[in-house]
């Protein structure tokens, strides 16, 4: 199978696990949801290791960039909505802490963990990689 | 960074796609190796050079202080 093959199958694979996902969302049935997605994602790896496909390092550099564009964007947009969100509540405008404007505190927290979150997941990974190409050592 | 692969290719009558295949690469790589837009790893580097049988400075040419693949 060559890369061209395996990315026309990857396709029709993508679009017969959403249209089971879709089916599964309307029909309520979100067991057959998540066999669907679980099916695809084992179609999907067992598809790559018959094609012998290895990421292109062309490829990784793209992702790599795309990956950093990525947190650089969403974590300020993220931390900045959860600040604003949460500021009304925490600085005693009454109008945001009751009523149908509760919700934006409660919206604010979540984003304000998810912000956390992500700030962490990025230390964790940036400690793992680090380590692993070499960093940190001062010993010769 | 300057490389002359387009004229070792040509030299070898080896389609994009083929060399693509041999070096374990996509066609896109290849191309975008040939027009500059993208600077190869030295292994990957390695692998063309030692498939043509040359040095690497004998494809790939740096000109000067210039930031490739800039971040």
């Amino acid at each position: 199978m060559d890369r061209k093959k395996y990315k026309q199958l990857r396709v029709i694979v993508a679009f017969f696990v959403s249209a089971i996902v879709a089916q599964a969302v309307i029909r309520d049935r979100y067991l057959l949801a998540s066999a669907g997605v679980l099916t695809g994602m084992i179609f999907m790896v067992l598809m790559r290791v018959k094609a012998k496909i290895r990421t292109d390092e062309r490829e990784a550099t793209v992702q790599e960039k795309a990956a950093r564009m990525t947190y650089a964007i969403f974590a300020p947009t993220i931390g900045i909505t959860a600040f604003l969100l949460l500021l009304p509540s925490k600085g005693g405008i009454d109008v945001f802490s009751k009523g149908e404007w509760l919700f934006t505190e409660s919206l604010g927290m979540v984003f304000a963990y998810l912000t956390l979150f992500l700030i962490v997941i990025y230390a964790i990974s940036y400690h793992f990689f680090n380590k692993r190409f070499g960093g940190g050592g001062d010993e010769e | 960074m300057k490389n002359k692969l387009k004229v070792y290719r040509a030299m070898h009558t080896l389609t994009q796609e083929q060399l693509a295949d041999t070096i374990g690469v996509s066609r896109q790589t290849v191309n975008a190796i040939e027009s500059d837009k993208y600077l190869p790893s030295l292994g990957l580097a390695f692998k063309i050079t030692n498939l043509f049988k040359v040095k690497v400075e004998d494809i790939f040419i740096h000109e000067g202080e210039e930031n490739d693949n800039e971040n």
